[in-house]
């Protein structure tokens, strides 16, 4: 018992030492600035009023000095102004409710698996090994196409999909924003595996009947951190563009991308992957300042692709028997834990508080100077962020980040929670994350936000928002009806 | 000739999760009707003009519903420790084909046979493993030129044609209303009624012993290839029947007069000596154990009349025999049946429809309600008990037309090639001309003899 409360005691007198640091450190300024207006203040309130009028009039004011002054504090500001870059506003998001016609329960996966690969027994059990393991449930979805013995991926069928989960996400984001489809300025869509002619942009444009001026991009390829390049993009096109808002569909269609062979590398992403996408509207207008819902703070987007066997960790190839699926190298999570690091050096002299700064730096400098053993600092990201959207790209993704970024259950419970419910969609899983969030009831103003991609290349993406204003609880969105259900205890195997 | 092309076949999963843990056991009836499965067709003229495939894509999302409530169907067959079949409600849902078809529905029940309607279903054998086996297939044709057949095939393990058609309507309530007018239910066979035990009742011996030669023998041998035929007889033809047999009409159901009157006429052709030929009827039970009609799973029992010394001709005391074996066949003897089959828990599977002839009486199944869309009603049903390998089989279903309370009724047979023709010009039947709704290949639609 002794033992214990010296412990605890110390324990305790260590947070608030830690506390009282943060508090010091982080609002130096203020502490410096305090004395010093109090210093001058008290001088000038010893010099009696007559001192101070005799002090005031042996200044003299020439004209030119004067309009110099003023054109040049004018001049100052100006400059200052124009090269400030231009707000960017997430005025609102809408995310696809897949039908739930479409779900694949476990035990559906495991009879196709059977029956579609006869010949493989050992394919087989690897993948029900692996959705044992995955953190999936029992509502995720797979499009139509794919409920079919066997799969039955036609262009058409791929096709058919876009349009039912990109309309209906823009109908829905539409419908939330009463943005009227010619006042669209700019359109980004992204989906990396499925990239007809003509593209899936133009496929919006000539659905929705936007401008012939509309600036419009497409993106394919980039994986599923696809959907924060699409925000890097539109940020960068709207400080061209003054006055405009972008629209941005992130997705990936699956129906043409399900492998149909039988290595087992290539058949985790069938595990995984399941439908879903986000419609996005951004914008730099002045007038929805007030409205919109978060406001873009940062970007940053860190590309491994210079190390060879980032570059090939995930990579689309043919299997020996000619089908093309993904092939997922062993060493994806290292990877992809090296490419988090570098994506947080870089935001982390962004964001984090300067008592953190300090610390990192004192270690730094002491593991280079002193002691190259001592352990090195990781900062303390929950100080900077209060919430954390996590890509859902599997479980072992959101507990190697949550272990490396020291991060409490509730903090990924958005990424599991999403993991769970909608699988992994990738670029729009992001949306649904932060959907779980507001549907909870936990966004308040001023909350700021962490999304963090990973994608094929190998990139770490992440972009940080802000919340700008209260978020009233959804009542509609793809966790209505579900809401209440979770959070959910996921097990760690799932017995099929 | 390819007229039916398959589109694709798919898994159906139900709307709602079902929770894990579920286990749905079958009863001693069930047991006992491993090596059977059936095959129904509903026929349905189109009544709006549609896209191809716009139907079977509201049938698929009615079906979806529609299995939120049936847990057992989008489960799989499981061994309990005891060796027992029981339905693991797992989840993994139920397979559907979809399907084109060239013409159109009228033309197509115009020059039928039972090889061409048997292409309108889909069935696949039990697996080595049947885990991963469907117990049910539903299979949705679109025809060009208008119409829709809907075929369920499934296993006999699970359900008897009058809870399949319950099924059938389930869904067909869902695709026209959104809801499920009668819900199903989920519950062992009853039990005895405690209380209500006569000291003095004999146990029903032949009903056990006709069960149990059916257990023990031997697998029947597969010979000659067999053929469908539907007559219906209407109202008066019937009635006409009834007269004949017994001066009395309301003392013989229909049932018993079409029964009696096809026993003796097939014992005419299949020229047996001695007596007619062996017979056994099957009834539903669901009435006699007060089971309500939501409830789910097999309630038909068969049991064997006897037809020893009765000439060819003697229709009166053909019917007089089935007539008694009806009357017996009461709660307290189907439930000596069920408490013998319990104990004995057997374990060698029998083929009840393997050996004699056999006379199901399907009057009181009610497919024709099953209405998918806006005064449609089905055309036609027709339901097949397979495999077909014993001496043959004589189901007596309801008539297409509303009227519950006509005597008109269809009547499907099945027996080899030359005993059919044989039948369609015997004397008997000849005197009460049914209509031929599907005769032989080659015949002409709609004749009457």
């Amino acid at each position: 018992m002794p033992e214990m409360l010296p412990k605890f005691s110390t324990s305790v007198k260590l947070k608030y030492v830690k506390l009282g640091y943060q508090y010091l450190v982080n609002h130096i300024v203020t502490f410096l600035i305090i004395p010093i207006m109090a210093a001058v203040s008290i001088k000038i309130l010893k010099l009696g009023p007559e001192e101070i009028l005799t002090i005031w009039n042996s200044v003299h004011f020439d004209i030119v000095q004067i309009l110099c002054s003023s054109f040049l504090v004018i001049f100052i500001a100006t400059v200052y102004f124009m090269s400030k870059p231009r707000s960017i506003y997430l005025v609102d998001y809408a995310c696809y409710k897949p039908p739930i016609m479409c779900r694949v329960p476990f035990s559906t996966f495991m009879e196709h698996s059977r029956l579609n690969l006869k010949d493989n027994p050992k394919s087989v059990e690897f993948q029900m090994r692996i959705l044992e393991r995955s953190g999936l449930g029992e509502e995720t979805s797979l499009p139509p196409e794919i409920h079919c013995i066997p799969p039955n991926p036609t262009m058409e069928a791929a096709r058919n999909e876009a349009e039912i989960v990109i309309f209906s996400a823009i109908d829905s984001l539409m419908q939330k924003t009463r943005i009227k489809p010619k006042d669209i300025d700019i359109l980004i869509v992204n989906c990396s595996l499925f990239s007809p002619t003509p593209s899936l942009s133009a496929m919006v444009v000539n659905k929705y009947k936007l401008r012939s001026n509309i600036k419009s991009f497409n993106l394919s390829g980039m994986g599923c951190s696809a959907g924060l390049i699409s925000i890097d993009l539109a940020r960068d096109v709207l400080q061209v563009h003054p006055n405009s808002n972008a629209l941005i569909v992130s997705t990936e269609i699956i129906t043409p991308n399900y492998y149909q062979g039988s290595e087992r590398a290539m058949l985790l992403p069938n595990c995984l992957f399941r439908m879903g996408g986000a419609a996005i509207l951004l914008s730099n207008k002045r007038g929805d300042r007030n409205r919109a819902k978060y406001k873009l703070v940062h970007v940053v987007r860190t590309h491994k692709g210079g190390d060879d066997k980032a570059y090939k960790c995930v990579y689309e190839q043919e299997d020996p028997q000619g089908k093309v699926g993904i092939n997922l190298s062993k060493d994806l999570m290292i990877i992809a834990g090296e490419a988090l690091k570098s994506n947080i050096t870089t935001i982390g002299p962004l964001v984090l508080p300067a008592s953190e700064q300090l610390l990192f730096l004192f270690t730094l400098i002491g593991r280079k100077i002193f002691n190259p053993k001592w352990k090195p600092y990781i900062p303390d990201f929950k100080q900077a962020f209060e919430h954390f959207c996590i890509h859902a790209g599997g479980r072992a993704v959101i507990d190697e980040l949550q272990r490396n970024l020291q991060l409490s259950a509730e903090h990924v419970e958005a990424s599991r929670m999403t993991l769970h419910r909608f699988g992994n969609t990738s670029s729009s899983s992001l949306w649904y994350e932060l959907n779980y969030i507001e549907a909870k009831g936990r966004m308040k103003k001023g909350d700021r936000i962490w999304q963090i991609a990973f994608g094929s290349g190998f990139k770490c993406n992440s972009a940080i928002w802000k919340c700008n204003r209260r978020i009233k609880t959804p009542t509609d969105g793809p966790w209505q009806d579900c809401i209440d259900r979770y959070p959910v205890h996921i097990p760690e195997i799932v017995k099929l | 000739m390819a007229e039916v092309s398959l589109t694709c076949k798919r898994t159906v999963i139900s709307t709602k999760p079902v929770q894990p843990g579920k286990f749905c056991p079958l009863s001693a009836l069930d047991r006992l009707m491993e090596r059977n499965y059936l095959h129904i067709v509903f026929y349905y003229q189109s009544t709006v003009e549609r896209n191809p495939g716009e139907l079977t894509k509201k049938l698929r999302e009615a079906v979806a519903e529609m299995l939120s409530a049936f847990p057992i169907i989008t489960g799989r067959l499981f061994k309990t420790p005891e060796g027992h079949w029981t339905i693991k409600c797992n989840d993994a849902g139920m397979r559907m084909v979809e399907a084109r078809a060239k013409g159109s529905v009228e033309k197509w029940l115009q020059n039928l046979d039972r090889e061409k309607e048997l292409q309108l279903v889909h069935w696949e054998e039990m697996f080595h493993k049947p885990y991963f086996w469907s117990t049910f297939y539903v299979k949705v044709t679109e025809f060009e030129e208008g119409g829709i057949a809907i075929g369920l095939s499934c296993t006999h393990l699970l359900s008897d044609p009058p809870c399949a058609t319950m099924l059938i309507k389930a869904w067909a309530d869902m695709t026209l209303g959104g809801k499920m007018i009668t819900p199903p239910l989920f519950h062992p066979l009853p039990g005895r009624r405690p209380g209500n035990t006569n000291t003095n009742h004999e146990p029903y011996v032949e009903l056990i012993d006709y069960y149990k030669l059916s257990i023990e023998k031997p697998a029947p041998v597969f010979n000659t290839k067999q053929v469908t035929i539907i007559l219906a007889f209407d109202d008066e033809m019937v009635r006409r029947c009834i007269t004949r047999i017994a001066p009395v009409e309301s003392s013989r159901t229909p049932f018993e007069a079409l029964a009696a009157l096809f026993w003796v006429v097939v014992s005419k052709v299949k020229g047996t000596k001695g007596g007619l030929t062996n017979m056994s009827i099957c009834l539903d039970m669901r009435n006699v154990l007060g089971l309500d009609r939501g409830f789910f799973g097999n309630c038909m029992v068969y049991n064997k009349v006897n037809g020893d010394g009765i000439e060819g001709n003697e229709l009166c005391k053909a019917a007089n025999g089935i007539k008694e074996v009806v009357r017996k066949m009461d709660a307290d003897g189907i439930m000596d049946l069920i408490e013998w089959l319990k104990e004995r828990n057997y374990q060698d599977l029998p083929w009840m429809n393997g050996y004699d002839l056999i006379c199901v009486n399907l009057e009181a199944v009610d497919s024709y309600s099953a209405i998918f869309e806006d005064n449609a009603r089905p055309l036609r049903v027709s339901y097949y008990i397979e495999p077909a390998v014993g001496e043959g089989q004589i189901l007596i279903m309801p008539p297409p037309a509303g009227s519950r309370n006509t005597f008109s009724r269809v009547v499907t047979i099945t027996l080899p090639e030359d005993e059919v023709n044989k039948l369609l010009e015997d004397a008997l039947i000849q005197e009460f001309s049914p209509t031929i709704l599907m005769g032989l290949n080659k015949m002409h639609s709609s004749t009457s003899l």
